[in-house]
């Protein structure tokens, strides 16, 4: 993109004015990092909302709320039981752009290769949006396509709200790149609950090597009710995924991203559920 | 396009900077002198522009410059003399770490940064702080040495 202007707002109040005010042209500011990957050709005028919109990891009531302009660095340094976020956010490009960028910023316009629509999708997250009428959408409402289209003109994410684990849940991610700072060719990021032996319920959701992030509700489905088991990870991570589309690139074929996605989603299973059990992961 | 002005600390110092719209921090670093801020890759790879902004170390060349506002910044001109070098220049003297000397500034804004928000890191802490600086020559091993050395001794 390319800002033919830029604006700052010290009050929510005075970044949601100054949005309406400029209509589609108006692009709210907190990192920036992404806009290295846009086009130069669409020309915006950009709105600092860094001082209108909070900071910040709160615990209330069972869940963890993250102001949209919380920096990736504060999530990966945050320590709290059941709190998991640390451990995608230092997987996250380096450490100077976990210093800039946002969780609103990593999740409000989705880009292929992101981390952490997977991980809220199986977290079962909700978004908090400030609008004339302030509306909460769940994860899944939220990544049934580009968020961005859920933003009218002066209307912003505020909050990230994300459940605190409880004992006999659990939940597993893995992220795969060719270096360590490397965009995900596949990420897989799971949530389970535990019924004694068997898997009483779970969420499973995959990003990047495929067209847009989504959970795989066809694992689930095998999953559901099952006796817990390496194999029986492996098989439903198998079976569940068989039909998917994958998409290929950077010399790897689609048959490769899809059976890269079979295993971390094996894999991801089953640290979610030594956790689930009390164990170390 | 028209320009505006921003003002923001620079190494300590309460400065106003004509900048453009798009204008990035490393652009405008460089052109107005401090030009210990490398620029590398330009999309936010290498960690050659590296600075500390509100005691973060954070990619100059892709930070917009009007993000800048009123925050503290600190560039690699804040950090030692040719004469009174800082212990982590000296360090990586000592170490055998430096080669071509592009990515220095950089790794040391890093670490500045790293043993402000750490201060008895571990090695993890160390490698993990400091992932998004690139170098060409030297393979790491001796500059994180040089940054153990000073870093968890503090």
């Amino acid at each position: 993109m390319k800002l033919t202007d830029f604006r700052a707002a010290a009050t929510l109040g005075e970044a949601r004015a100054i949005l309406k005010e400029l209509g589609p042209v108006g692009l709210p500011m907190a990192g920036g990092t992404s806009l290295v990957f846009t086009s130069e050709k669409d020309e915006r005028v950009a709105v600092d909302i860094n001082r209108a919109v909070p900071a910040g990891i709160v615990r209330e009531n069972g869940t963890y709320r993250i102001g949209s302009t919380t920096r990736l660095e504060a999530l990966q340094s945050f320590r709290g039981d059941g709190w998991v976020l640390d451990r995608v956010a230092v997987r996250l490009a380096s450490q100077q752009i976990r210093n800039m960028s946002t969780i609103g910023g990593n999740i409000s316009r989705v880009f292929p290769w992101a981390d952490f629509p997977a991980v809220l999708l199986a977290l079962n997250a909700s978004m908090v949006i400030a609008g004339d009428a302030e509306r909460v959408l769940s994860a899944d409402e939220f990544f049934d396509g580009q968020p961005a289209r859920l933003f009218q003109p002066g209307e912003l994410l505020m909050t990230v709200n994300v459940p605190v684990l409880a004992a006999g849940q659990g939940f597993g991610y893995r992220k795969q790149t060719q270096t360590s700072a490397g965009f995900s060719l596949m990420t897989a990021a799971v949530w389970v609950e535990a019924d004694g032996s068997a898997v009483k319920t779970a969420r499973v959701a995959i990003g990047a090597g495929v067209p847009f992030p989504g959970r795989v509700t066809s694992v689930e489905e095998l999953l559901k009710g099952r006796k817990a088991s390496e194999a029986a990870f492996r098989e439903a991570a198998e079976k569940g995924l068989a039909e998917l589309k994958f998409k290929g690139g950077d010399g790897m074929s689609e048959e490769y991203i899809g059976h890269l996605a079979a295993v971390l989603v094996g894999d991801a299973l089953n640290e979610a559920w030594a956790a689930a059990k009390g164990g170390a992961a | 396009m028209s320009k505006k002005s921003i003002t923001f600390t620079i190494n300590g110092e309460k400065k106003t900077f004509e900048i453009e719209p798009g204008e990035k921090l490393a652009k405008l670093l460089r052109r107005t002198g401090y030009v210990g801020v490398k620029e590398g890759c330009d999309e936010g790879t290498c960690g050659a522009c590296t600075v500390i902004m509100d005691g973060h170390a954070v990619f100059s060349c892709i930070l917009h410059a009007f993000l800048a506002e009123g925050r503290d910044i600190r560039t690699i001109e804040s950090v030692g003399t040719f004469d009174n070098p800082h212990p982590l220049q000296a360090a990586l003297v000592e170490e055998g770490a430096v080669q071509c000397g592009y990515c220095i500034p950089g790794m040391i804004m890093s670490a500045e940064a790293l043993m402000q928000e750490i201060p008895d890191p571990t090695d993890e802490d160390i490698r993990t702080r400091m992932d998004g600086n690139l170098c060409r020559c030297t393979g790491y091993e001796k500059i994180w040495a040089a940054v153990k050395k000073v870093a968890q001794k503090k």
